[in-house]
């Protein structure tokens, strides 16, 4: 058409994150096409994303050498086109996700590399319950608007090898061949770059060689789920097997496992017991052992809840050493010194006293606003004897764990919330399903663990307790359950629970009314 | 800084025929060499901090050629140097970012403009215009408008930009105004080629000093000088740059073969401009287009008769004009009106008034204006339909990704000394009620974003004291101001400390101290210990706030939060009136690991014992609640799946990042979180004693824990 001529750009988008090295993958990228004679443009706002924001480096290479060019120039676009983008090099998932929703990954063009890994942006690593996004959505998205999509957990692949993660996908984009550059240009390029180049070639190597036949698993750092300890007891392991729906049991021998360590034998058949007394009525209701089991989860957690004792038994483990060496990568040879952070508190001192004078101590305390004032703050060296002896020292109290006033008053709650589970499923299981998962709003310690407990009781208080009582009807009560408890964990101030347990009261009262 | 720009400065030695490979605004900086330029200065900041960086390394050369170079103190500084350019034939230049830094210059800029120039004075401006921008969304165009000077937009790619920083010292000598040359961000990071050229001696300069002073009444600004002045402008000096312009063809006039519709587009927006019309098969990769288009180098003043020239004959003209208000199209309309041309004006019509033309902006507009003015000879229904398609595909795509993704704000980075401040204010806040923080420009700006949101108000640079002052006194409680080292020196110690101190205000101000304007990266401040060159400096804030009179001044660490929470509370709470000041000290992170890095490299190689610190999360103690992401946000403290089947939250985790700052650990202390946390210092190349140490430790630990009963979980 009127002379126009075809020839286009290739253009590459590389969406990294600020502070992560995307600005080194591009300069490469530059390197190796200023080494092989074509004409090479490349771009950025590094500014204030630099700081962890997501960052977009744009490059583009003419597919004529300068030389062929003959004093032509090509007019390069600065910002990366809507449907025109040739290859995207994600170096973590959701940046692929991002330049999918901002399309710049289409079907009929481009070609995506991306590192399946995710890194955790603040809202889903300060939610207070799980806000991760659903990585299933970038897999569907990365297979069905690509042209071709390279997936792999490549920052595995980068620290299984130590090398670097932008020198992998630096040689998975020589390797797909869709630039006009030679293996030697790129190769060239890190060296001309004269930083870390050993690694960084042998980094290249990995990336070029790389294999994406089969399919990428979703990975998460390591999951290893710990299995059965070694102190779960026989005869409970056959109670469990003979007493219990098989869908139960997997989660009912982690329970058994995790309380007979966490005191005895003897609790962890209390444990069973209580779970009894659950699975009869969801029998008798037509159940088939979900609230029982979900139950179960809630039960081992609540029951092995975190005193002082439980975190002296956790910080003296026999594995701990060897799990944190490795996971601050402390090689062979390499000494370490560990100093656990403790702040022990009036909450603390009490958990451990004997019931009555635990009690007076607290209502003191509460009494003279002293709850939060008294803590004292300690480096504890625990891999010094004399450090690791205090652990031990207080994992010992275990023994008089049942007669210390924290452990009266879990029971108490514990019992008042297994009568919620039951009365609430003899009317329906899935608001006993919800009433069970309340027990997740109880975790963390001191303050947290406080406001923890004050949502659950209010939502004990304004839903469940109407629920049972017939002021509200059950299904209203289930969503209601479940929206109290998203509201609670959405916002850590509460003000959101708030607002939605009075939307909830105005039902009730509405109801009472009629 | 840390970062040394030797390589950069290499590439500024570069002559005739040799290519210059770089980016845009190192480019600038070649350019500025070539064109035989005496001095230059500037202020720091993102896209033009390179220009100062690379000048600040370029010693040797500069004094070869005579150039005088000067870090300034701000930008009022900088714009006032520009007055060597009023009286001497003289070529000067100044660099800032824009808008903010034009704010800052303007009582400068407007005098300089004012008296007008005799040698050519040239203001290289960084736009910080759009998606990427950390500043406040304004024009340049209006100060260039305003005060009568030069306003150059060139083609982003580095023949044109270099070519027109020489033409804007042409154009200045030869109006008498100074020129303004606008880069935006991508612009100036833009990386490519062009010939570069040997470098010209000034013509004065330090190696060959001005003989004699100048005294001519007619250029300082004091009445009746600034009457005609203000005539001067319009009668000698537009007209002389208008002339200039045309004779020059700085602005590009390039025939396409459609005769019914043309395109008017700013210099800095020509290749976006060039991909969309590609984009719809009306242009090739080689700026072949079938539109005509009038490509406007220098945006300000406009040259009337190649507007009308340009227009006349045609039905429709689209104007491309980045952001509001639409100067260029307004202007553009009244030319055509006064010479009865009637050619339809479509601009802000068919694109947004507000925002970066992106190319997504640019096909949207372009889509806008073919629909309606596309002449029927060309036929444009069917790409039209093909870019609804892909419109259409996209939305698609969201579908499946939903609406969730998570958003990526700035914030601190790992270890930095400022993120423990806010950890502490949000401590307080829980204890005193939530604050009116009065924030500043830096770094720690960023803690308006999560996970603090702390800072309720940002003025500008410097100015966190001076923007608590009306609010303070009619306030419940004391307002609590912040002020970075860069700020303080920008201008923050007169326009906050010395005006609180003259009013006698009750007030708090938090001075960050991380020993470098780091935003703008790690350049050096007055107060920072040494100066490039390694010679120590004598320059403190703590002596300027002294001699001010400050008499509540107190340093803490600010990775000992608890000491700053106990500091800040005092403050807040003390009966003492006036000005209460807390320096909170820690060196920029990033700028010590740069300087700390290659000396433990050094160490561990020499075999020399080395402990590291790293910091980490107890998974089976964690809870899941997140508290301490909430308190703290750094990007190594995050999450994992936890490993206890039992539980479905994930757990904190401190990843590889982690340099041991102890942040996660002290705001787990100080705000009485959890037991979770440790820290694992890690002996390398342990001695005798380290080896012998562990060993009786491990083994006791290893024979006391195999007693025990094993901990299930």
């Amino acid at each position: 058409m009127s002379g126009l001529d075809d020839t286009r750009p290739t253009t590459l988008q590389v969406s990294a994150i600020g502070g992560e090295g995307g600005g080194v993958l591009a300069t490469w990228v530059v390197a190796a096409a200023q080494r092989a004679g074509y004409p090479v443009q490349s771009t950025s706002i590094p500014g204030v994303a630099q700081r962890t924001g997501a960052t977009v480096y744009y490059i583009e290479v003419f597919p004529v050498s300068i030389a062929d060019l003959a004093g032509k120039r090509p007019v390069m676009a600065l910002y990366p086109g809507v449907g025109d983008i040739d290859i995207m090099l994600a170096s973590e998932f959701a940046e692929a996700g991002r330049a999918i929703f901002n399309g710049f990954v289409t079907p009929d063009r481009t070609y995506l590399i991306a590192s399946t890994h995710r890194v955790y942006a603040i809202g889903e690593r300060s939610d207070m319950a799980d806000g991760r996004y659903d990585v299933e959505r970038l897999f569907d998205a990365a297979r069905e608007r690509t042209k071709h999509a390279y997936l792999a957990d490549l920052r595995q692949v980068a620290e299984a090898n130590g090398v670097s993660l932008n020198a992998i996908l630096f040689g998975v984009l020589a390797g797909i061949g869709q630039l006009p550059m030679a293996v030697a240009d790129y190769k060239g390029a890190i060296e001309d770059s004269g930083i870390a180049v050993g690694t960084n070639i042998e980094g290249f190597e990995i990336g070029l060689n790389f294999s994406f036949s089969g399919e990428p698993e979703i990975t998460d750092p390591i999951i290893e789920k710990n299995g059965l300890g070694p102190t779960t007891p026989e005869a409970l392991k056959f109670r469990v097997s003979s007493e219990f729906p098989e869908s139960c049991q997997t989660i009912l021998l982690e329970g058994v496992s995790r309380l007979a360590g966490y005191q005895d034998i003897a609790y962890a058949a209390v444990y069973l017991d209580r779970l009894s007394g659950i699975l009869g009525i969801e029998n008798s209701v037509g159940g088939d052992g979900t609230v029982t089991a979900e139950a179960g989860r809630q039960l081992a957690l609540r029951m092995s809840y975190e005193d002082v004792i439980r975190v002296a038994q956790l910080k003296s483990a026999g594995d701990r050493l060897d799990r944190i060496r490795e996971e601050v990568g402390a090689k062979d040879g390499e000494p370490i010194v560990v100093v656990d952070y403790l702040k022990p508190g009036i909450d603390e001192l009490c958990s451990v006293l004997p019931a009555g004078l635990g009690r007076s101590l607290i209502s003191l305390a509460e009494r003279q606003g002293w709850r939060d004032r008294f803590n004292c703050g300690l480096y504890l060296k625990s891999t010094t004897v004399t450090g690791y002896l205090r652990l031990r020292l207080l994992a010992g109290l275990r023994r008089w764990r049942r007669g210390t006033f924290r452990y009266s008053e879990e029971q108490i709650s514990i019992e008042a919330w297994l009568e919620d589970v039951k009365g609430t499923l003899s009317l329906s299981r899935s608001l006993a399903t919800e009433t069970v998962e309340c027990a997740r709003l109880i975790k963390g310690y001191g303050e947290t663990h406080r406001r923890g407990t004050e949502n659950f009781k209010l939502i004990r208080e304004q839903v469940i307790a109407p629920a049972l009582s017939g002021a509200i009807s059950t299904d209203i009560a289930t969503d209601a359950v479940a929206n109290a408890r998203a509201a609670a964990l959405s916002d850590p101030d509460g003000t959101r629970l708030d607002d939605v347990l009075a939307e909830i009261s105005k039902v009730t009262i509405g109801n009472a009314a009629e | 800084m840390e970062r040394s720009f030797k390589k950069e400065v290499t590439t500024l030695r570069l002559g005739d025929g040799d290519m210059f490979h770089g980016e845009g605004i190192l480019g600038v900086t070649k350019a500025l060499l070539q064109s035989g330029v005496s001095y230059v200065g500037g202020y720091q900041g993102a896209p033009i901090s390179h220009l100062m960086d690379v000048l600040s390394d370029a010693k040797p050369l500069l004094d070869e050629l005579g150039i005088h170079f000067e870090v300034c103190a701000n930008e009022a500084s900088a714009a006032a140097m520009l007055a060597a350019s009023v009286n001497y034939p003289i070529r000067g230049a100044v660099t800032w970012k824009s808008v903010v830094g034009t704010n800052v210059a303007s009582d400068g800029l407007s005098n300089l403009a004012s008296a007008g120039v005799k040698g050519g004075a040239v203001i290289v401006v960084g736009e910080d215009y759009g998606e990427g921008s950390s500043i406040i969304q304004e024009r340049t165009h209006a100060f260039a408008m305003k005060s009568t000077m030069c306003l150059l937009d060139p083609r982003p790619e580095l023949p044109t930009m270099t070519r027109m920083v020489e033409e804007a010292f042409k154009l200045s000598e030869a109006s008498n105004m100074p020129s303004v040359l606008e880069l935006r961000i991508r612009a100036c990071h833009v990386y490519g080629h062009f010939d570069a050229k040997d470098n010209v001696n000034p013509l004065y300069s330090r190696n060959n000093k001005i003989p004699a002073a100048e005294f001519d009444f007619s250029r300082v600004c004091l009445p009746p000088a600034t009457y005609t002045q203000e005539k001067h402008k319009i009668e000698h000096r537009l007209p002389a740059a208008i002339k200039y312009i045309a004779d020059n063809n700085l602005n590009e006039r390039l025939d396409g073969d459609v005769p019914e519709i043309g395109i008017i587009v700013q210099g800095g927006i020509y290749n976006t401009l060039m991909r969309g019309l590609r984009q719809f098969g009306l242009a090739d990769s080689y700026g072949k287009s079938r539109i005509s288009t009038l490509v406007m180098n220098v945006t300000y003043p406009m040259v009337p008769d190649e507007i009308a020239d340009f227009c006349v004959s045609k039905d429709a003209v689209l104007v491309v004009e980045e952001g509001q208000p639409e100067f260029i199209e307004q202007a553009i309309n009244a030319i055509l009106r006064k010479k009865d041309v009637n050619a339809k004006i479509i601009g802000k019509d068919v694109f947004p008034m507000a925002g970066e033309y992106t190319s997504e902006v640019m096909l949207k507009g372009l889509y806008g204006f073919l629909s309606k003015y596309a002449p029927a000879g060309l036929n444009v229904k069917t790409v039209l339909a093909e870019i609804d398609q892909l419109f259409s595909d996209r939305d698609g795509a969201r579908e499946i990704l939903g609406d969730g993704l998570p958003l990526r704000t700035p914030s601190f980075c790992t270890g930095c000394p400022e993120r423990p401040i806010f950890s502490a204010l949000k401590i307080l806040e829980k204890e005193l009620g939530p604050a009116h923080i009065s924030a500043d420009i830096g770094c720690h700006t960023f803690a308006a974003l999560p996970p603090f949101n702390v800072g309720n108000t940002v003025m500008g640079y410097g100015l966190g004291l001076a923007s608590s002052a009306g609010l303070a006194p009619s306030f419940h409680k004391r307002v609590i101001s912040i002020m970075g080292d860069g700020g303080f020196w920008h201008n923050g110690m007169t326009s906050g400390v010395a005006a609180a101190q003259a009013n006698g205000n009750d007030a708090v101000l938090l001075v960050v101290k991380n020993g470098y304007t780091s935003a703008t990266g790690w350049q050096l401040l007055p107060s920072s210990l040494r100066d490039r060159n390694g010679n120590k400096r004598d320059m403190s804030i703590e002596k300027v706030l002294r001699g001010f009179g400050v008499r509540w001044l107190k340093t803490v660490r600010t990775y000992s939060i608890a000491r700053m929470v106990k500091t800040l509370r005092k403050a807040m709470t003390t009966a003492e009136g006036g000005l209460k000041v807390i320096i909170a000290d820690g060196e920029c992170q990033l700028a010590r690991q740069r300087r700390i890095k290659p000396e433990v490299a050094k160490r561990l190689k020499d075999g020399k014992r080395d402990v590291r610190s790293r910091f980490g999360v107890d998974e089976d103690v964690c809870t899941g609640d997140h508290s301490c992401i909430r308190l703290s946000g750094c990007p190594s403290l995050t999450i994992k799946p936890s490993s206890d089947p039992l539980r479905t939250d994930p757990v904190a985790h401190v990843n590889n990042d982690c340099v041991g700052c102890g942040v996660c650990g002290e705001v787990s202390h100080a705000a009485v979180l959890c037991p979770s946390f440790f820290e694992a210092r890690i002996v390398r190349n342990p001695n005798f004693l380290d080896r012998l140490l562990w060993n009786i430790r491990s083994g006791v630990i290893a024979l006391l824990s195999s007693k025990s009963p094993t901990v299930a979980s």
